[in-house]
């Protein structure tokens, strides 16, 4: 199974890619309505994180598959600067969809959520980062990034699962979903800096997969009548 | 003590009151909200912008709201909104 895995890693990731970022569609999209009708900001600033995540994850998909199929000429460089950005910027909406009640003054609103002055300091952050890892050719900044918004996500996550979870059964897995995804980025930046097995790579895989279907089975199971 | 309502709660209550009365003047509105004025001020401001109310001018400086279609179908929907937003911590 393992020699399988690494024999078709390259068509297993343009699959990975794919599939991500159709269950990050399917969040935005089944949210939708549940946004239309209440204008709730945080359920906006929700949707934006998995709007992002979709097109990292897309753009993972699409240029993988260019570069299979050897029409790329240069994936490395591409792949590196857009996932990251895309998936940057879905790190800093979704622990924003968590705190916005905390920073935002009410009533606070704004023609879009994609471009504003406040939103403005993620992709300021963010290409900060992006261009760091580019110029020091590596991803530690990425890792740095994400291990300390899903750390502070993984404790408000408690919190909030601590104050209502016997209310609202899915903060439980809410804080699971978040909590597995800063230990895949823990055992990714691991692989930075430790020879392990390359192994771990598919965990890292295998929990991000859990933690989107996580999100996907609340959505779906939360989103209808 | 009674427990903190929250903004979606608020909302959802100033909502009901505005659809059972059909058509209502602020100063009853208000008195029915259990709001001090500023944050009524903010929650009706808000319920305008979101377009869920509207006010209608009935001349000699006589102003009412009522409710939209929108706001009927918040209304409709709030048991899912709510529950979402809060089994999401949004």
């Amino acid at each position: 199974m393992y020699d399988w895995i690494i024999t078709n890693k390259e068509l297993l990731k343009i699959f990975y890619g794919l599939v991500l970022a159709l269950v990050c569609l399917i969040i935005v999209l089944k949210t939708h309505k549940l946004f239309k009708l209440s204008l709730h900001q945080g359920i906006r600033y929700f949707r934006n994180a998995f709007f992002f995540y979709c097109l990292a994850f897309l753009s993972r998909y699409i240029l993988g598959a260019l570069n299979y199929y050897g029409y790329l000429a240069d994936y490395s460089f591409l792949t590196k600067v857009l996932f990251e950005f895309f998936l940057v910027m879905g790190g800093f909406f979704l622990l924003y969809s968590l705190l916005w009640k905390k920073i935002e003054p009410f009533g606070a609103d704004y023609d879009s959520s994609l471009f504003n002055a406040k939103i403005l300091l993620f992709y300021f952050m963010t290409f900060i980062i992006v261009a760091l890892d580019y110029l020091w050719v590596s991803y530690n900044f990425m890792i740095i990034s994400q291990i300390i918004i899903f750390l502070s996500a993984t404790a408000i996550s408690y919190l909030n699962y601590a104050r209502n979870g016997s209310r609202h059964q899915f903060l439980k897995f809410y804080f699971i979903a978040i909590l597995l995804s800063l230990i895949a980025w823990i055992l990714n930046s691991s692989l930075q800096y430790f020879d392990w097995s390359r192994g771990i790579l598919i965990n890292v895989y295998i929990l991000n997969i859990i933690f989107f279907l996580l999100f996907l089975y609340g959505v779906i199971k939360l989103s209808s009548n | 003590m009674a427990k903190k309502r929250e903004r979606l709660e608020v909302i959802k209550d100033i909502l009901r009151v505005v659809r059972e009365s059909r058509s209502i003047k602020p100063t009853r509105l208000l008195y029915s909200s259990n709001l001090s004025p500023q944050m009524f001020k903010e929650y009706v401001n808000e319920l305008l912008k979101k377009g869920f109310i509207k006010m209608n001018d009935e001349g000699d400086n006589k102003k009412t709201f009522s409710i939209t279609n929108k706001g009927n179908e918040f209304l409709q929907q709030y048991k899912v909104i709510e529950t979402f937003v809060e089994n999401f911590g949004l």
